[in-house]
């Protein structure tokens, strides 16, 4: 627990004098809200939702502070994010558990989008949620033992705690520990385990969930219910991802996505590069659009380096530029992979990928890579503008987007099969698109105008008129033109930021090879193309992070697919999944 | 004449020189005659759909602004081969629980039902493979045998996902006989006969000019029986993989593809005779092989639109296909089958004729899209919008 | 006449010869490497559950149903354009009387909902 330091008395906050006893402020060097007592959490939760307005939540992080040092006692604490849906800045509350029995008051009932972050930290920190509905692993399998993201534990190939590692340049020559750690022989199994006895087991928790929430949707179990698995391996699910579906017929009464094909445990390969080696490594979060991920989080590591890593104006309108392009081409794959699910054969995929392909050839030219950009740094970007360049971008957006982008109009949105196919298809009100935490552009075509360059904007996006596009009716069809629509503000942008374009600096300072950050918290988020980014690192002063998480889009607007296929036919599971435009690589992480 | 004039009739009487000297009675010549004339149909109609898929590839990669395949061979030509020669050598994949007569028999019965359809179609004045007077229900008929194909497939696949495709397949490939049938009776009706000899005969004024509506609704059900986008829920990948093939590969698997092919072909090659006049044109009375020559470039027409569609448009869901066959399609095709009726006997022999006909077509045509038009408005209003928002700003 | 019918019973023959041919070419060019994985029905990748053949879902048997109906009104169709021409307005008459008969019961399972896919 923080020590309360004998310091002078201060000023109590407003949330403080609120809830009084209940709530401290975080006086921790660089932290910032406040810490609730962790038997109140409902309550103050409640309060929070009801009165003060913060219905959205956003994200939770659970950070495992574990120390050595006898004075201090290791506990894990919970970071949870709030906004209210009508803009503002965050709210951000912690509860402190004790490391050896850590429980914790589930926030599902209260709000829904709680649900997959929770599992999360159960899975991998090992926090048991009290109330949570169905609290299963969600990253891992079902049968895996340990929780991978504990300081404590070890995986088979252990090298050290930080990078670079000592033992991968022995005398100047690299090698890797695989290399010494033969296959098969790179395992480590729990206490009792057996592998040439243990049996294949068929995830038997998942198929009961499934039928329990068959039987909440209708009370009499119809005997002729098939389940079937859509994926790992199918063409349309955007990647190896999995659903369980029930159905009676045709109509789907319940579904539970799987995930975790893809898991890569990033956050504690994170926690063992140093910060700057994290930004290439942010790349392969959401790898159809590098840039945004670049961009959260050198704003949450610029918050915590404070002013000397305050972009200078030239590089803050590269960034600005960079991310509306990446916003474009992400929109354009999104809308050519939604037509694909509508069984459209490649064509209208194949011209929008046609536009992202010239996009991205301005992504190589400025940073040498299409994908992989790892463009930004701490205090600005990498690289200037080649020569031409800029008379590239500009012929694009002012000359070529614009067009291709209504001929795509032209071509899909009047079109009578996709109109039926997709009006009224997946439905999301409002209420449970905050309630889900739904985010970006399935948050927006709800009805609800949160954008995040706008509620509470970052870098320098408030310098730039553009509207928010909003769409009221919620369904398939409305999350198409809410893309179309986004990829024209976004040209807007493009098109101030490319007249306004200020010659100067592109860094601030030298670029370093270690960065020097100081201790503390922050939280950094952007409004990526998929939804709100964000990032949230803990440093202690160290060359890496002590804790590094990524409140991912994909991951969360996933909370809302269940609730939004229940009841519909099974031809547009596919359809709805495609219209939330996931990546596996940020839903695994 | 010569060869060139007619080669079919060339050939044939040089084959039947070889065999004279041999003295066989003379139901074996006609067998032997009919033997060579269908193996030549078969290797016909199996060889062409080499080059149809090289013309499909081909023209949906232009629609989609790119070449298609042009390494094999000359501009890709060879690419189909290539094809085969690798789905012949994959490994025949059956399934344990799968019912193994059944499963092999499927792809087989595919083919054969469509290769039975070349039987009547003529090619020229002189060549046919054989005109049966009851020429279209043959094709009726025959073309039914390619759906039991499809629910012997997912049947014995043991695998839901492939019986869950092959009902829903059954359930259009069934729906869309009704429009198609009925619509095959306009020809009919216009040309007093069944034969397909005699429908191509009656044709000095093309059916499509006569009957267009009739011929645009014949070539949707016509689409829709074979399985092709936008109706192509058979095969949707996007939803239940591969639908009743799921469980082929290899060979087996070339085989309904290769059926599917030719059997769009066909329906190109049916709409030309049928409504297109066939092999009709200047100088097909004479060379016969002009009038080969022009049903397959007609035929074409078909098939191009058939591969446009299909490049172009998305997948209809099945209720709204079902619906649209059995609450839109049904109904326009009996209005028009009866409006022709009428028309055709009022002005049968007029100099009105043709402005009549096409005069009841375009009402009729009218009529159906303006009830669509309606249909769907109300369907919009249906869809109602949320309460706006403020936009969120920072406070 | 019968005669007539001869080149489609050999065009059977032919074919099914051919489809069979290549078929089993298939099979006997390709390689044999069976696995109990290959073995199993697909289903994306993950082991199915329950059986793989079911009862077929009612709404299956309304539109086989739905076609007979239909099919058996075409059929009667057939001969009637065949001879339009020699029968004259009564054979008009009464092919449209026959059409108005069925479509009062295509009206009846359109309202009663049998049209519809659920």
């Amino acid at each position: 627990m923080t020590e309360q330091a004998a310091a002078p008395e201060r000023e109590l906050t407003a949330l403080e004098q609120r809830f009084p006893g209940v709530v401290t402020l975080d006086e921790r060097k660089g932290y910032e809200g406040h810490i609730v007592q962790a038997d109140k959490l409902i309550e103050f939760a409640t309060a929070l939702r009801d009165e003060m307005g913060y219905d959205y939540l956003s994200s939770i992080t659970a950070v495992d502070y574990l120390t050595d040092d006898e004075e201090a006692e290791s506990f894990f604490e919970l970071v949870y994010h709030m906004y209210k849906s009508t803009g503002g800045a965050a709210l951000v509350f912690k509860i402190q558990i004790p490391r050896d029995n850590p429980v914790v008051d589930s926030l599902v009932e209260l709000y829904p989008g709680a649900d997959f972050q929770e599992r999360e930290a159960w899975d991998l920190m090992g926090i048991k949620f009290e109330g949570h509905p169905d609290l299963r692993r969600i990253l891992m399998w079902d049968g895996f033992e340990g929780f991978p993201l504990r300081k404590d534990w070890k995986e088979p190939y252990y090298e050290e705690d930080a990078k670079p590692f000592g033992n991968r340049w022995p005398g100047g020559q690299v090698y890797r520990i695989e290399d010494k750690n033969p296959y098969g022989k790179n395992n480590q199994y729990p206490d009792g385990f057996d592998p040439s006895t243990w049996k294949e087991s068929e995830d038997p928790k998942l198929y009961e969930v499934l039928e329990k929430a068959a039987m909440e949707y209708s009370e009499d179990i119809d005997t002729e219910q098939v389940v079937v698995n859509l994926g790992p391996q199918h063409p349309s699910t955007h990647g190896v991802f999995r659903m369980a579906v029930r159905l009676d017929g045709e109509t789907i009464v319940a579904l539970k996505p799987v995930m975790g094909y893809l898991h890569r445990n990033h956050e504690q390969i994170g926690e063992r590069n140093t910060f700057i080696m994290n930004m290439p490594f942010t790349d392969r979060l959401d790898y159809l659009s590098s840039m945004s991920n670049n961009f959260g989080y050198a704003l949450a590591v610029e918050k915590l380096m404070g002013d000397k890593a305050t972009p200078p104006e030239r590089a803050e309108y590269l960034r600005v530029i960079m991310a509306e392009l990446t916003r474009i081409s992400n929109h354009l794959w999104a809308i050519g992979f939604l037509l694909n699910d509508l069984g459209a054969f490649f064509t209208p995929a194949l011209y929008a990928i046609e536009e992202r392909e010239l996009i991205l050839d301005i992504f190589e030219a400025v940073t040498g890579s299409r994908m992989m950009c790892n463009y930004f740094r701490f205090g600005g970007v990498a690289r200037d503008l080649p020569e031409g360049t800029e008379q590239k971008i500009k012929d694009l957006v002012l000359e070529r987007l614009p067009r291709k982008i209504d001929e795509l109009d032209l071509y899909l949105t009047e079109n009578e099969l996709i109109r039926s196919r997709c009006e009224g298809v997946g439905v999301i009100t409002p209420e449970d698109a905050i309630a889900y935490s739904a985010a970006g552009p399935v948050l927006r075509a709800s009805g609800v105008p949160y954008d995040i360059r706008k509620a509470d904007p970052y870098s320098i996006y408030d310098e730039f008129k553009f509207d928010v596009a909003a769409r009221y009716h919620g369904d398939v069809y409305d999350r198409y033109l809410i893309r179309v629509d986004e990829m024209r503000q976004s040209l807007r942008i493009l098109q101030q930021a490319l007249k306004k374009l200020p010659k100067g600096e592109i860094l601030n300072g030298k670029n370093p090879y270690q960065v020097r950050v100081p201790a503390g918290e922050a939280y950094g988020r952007v409004e990526g193309p998929k939804g709100e980014l964000g990032f949230y690192v803990v440093s202690n002063g160290k060359p890496n992070p002590w804790r590094y998480h990524v409140r991912a889009p994909s991951f969360i607007n996933l909370t809302i697919l269940e609730k939004m296929c229940v009841g519909q036919k099974v031809a547009d599971v596919v359809v709805n999944l495609g219209s939330i435009d996931i990546v596996l690589g940020e839903v695994d992480r | 004449m010569g060869f060139l004039g007619d080669p079919i009739k060339f050939i044939g009487d040089w084959l039947k020189s070889l065999i004279a000297p041999l003295n066989l009675p003379p139901v074996w010549e006609t067998f032997l005659s009919t033997l060579t004339s269908v193996i030549a149909v078969a290797s016909f109609g199996l060889l062409i759909v080499i080059f149809l898929i090289w013309v499909e590839r081909k023209v949906a990669a232009r629609f989609q602004d790119r070449l298609g395949p042009n390494r094999a061979g000359k501009y890709g030509l060879l690419q189909t081969f290539a094809d085969m020669v690798k789905l012949i050598t994959k490994e025949d994949t059956t399934p344990e629980t799968a019912d193994k007569v059944v499963f092999n028999i499927a792809p087989v019965l595919s083919v054969v039902s469509v290769l039975l359809i070349w039987a009547v179609v003529p090619f020229a004045p002189t060549w046919f493979g054989t005109d049966i007077n009851v020429g279209v229900l043959y094709i009726a008929a025959v073309g039914s045998f390619g759906i039991l194909s499809i629910l012997m497939a997912g049947w014995s696949s043991n695998n839901k996902y492939a019986l869950l495709g092959a009902f829903r397949a059954v359930a259009q490939l069934i729906s869309y006989e009704v429009p198609m049938l009925i619509m095959l009776m306009v020809p009919v009706l216009l040309a007093s006969s069944m034969g397909m000899v005699d429908i191509v005969a009656r044709q000095d004024m093309w059916f499509i000019v006569v009957a267009p509506l009739a011929a645009v609704v014949f070539l949707i059900s016509a689409i829709a029986e074979v399985g092709r986008t936008p109706f192509d829920l058979l095969e949707a990948e996007s939803e239940i993989v591969a639908g009743f093939h799921t469980e082929y590969s290899g060979m087996k698997f070339g085989m309904f593809f290769a059926a599917e092919f030719l059997h769009i072909f066909t329906v190109g090659v049916l709409f030309a005779i049928l409504f297109m006049g066939g092999w009709r044109g200047p100088g097909a009375e004479q060379f016969p092989l002009l009038g080969m020559v022009y049903l397959m470039a007609k035929s074409t027409v078909g098939y191009f639109i058939a591969i446009w569609m299909r490049s172009t448009l998305p997948r209809i869901r099945i209720d709204h296909m079902l619906a649209f066959n059995w609450k839109f399609l049904v109904p326009l095709s009996l209005a028009i089958l009866i409006v022709t009726a009428i028309l055709h006997k009022l002005f049968a022999a007029t100099t009105l004729y043709i402005p009549a006909m096409l005069v009841g077509n375009l009402v009729i045509f009218l009529a159906s899209l303006g009830a669509l038009r309606a249909v769907a408005q109300r369907q919009r209003k249906q869809r109602k919008p949320f309460k706006k928002r403020p936009v969120a700003k920072a406070a | 006449m019968l005669l007539d019918y001869l080149p489609i019973a050999v065009l059977v023959a032919v074919s099914t010869i051919l489809a069979v041919v290549v078929v089993a070419l298939g099979g006997i060019l390709g390689p044999r490497r069976k696995d109990k994985r290959k073995s199993e029905p697909y289903e994306s990748g993950m082991r199915p559950i329950g059986p793989g053949t079911r009862k077929m879902p009612v709404r299956f048997y309304l539109i086989a149903v739905l076609f007979i109906l239909f099919d058996i009104e075409v059929v009667f169709f057939l001969p009637w354009a065949v001879v339009f021409r020699q029968l004259g307005l009564f054979g008009l008459i009464e092919m449209f009387v026959f059409i108005l008969i069925l479509l009062v019961g295509y009206v009846y399972a359109w309202k009663t909902g049998a049209l519809e896919w659920e």
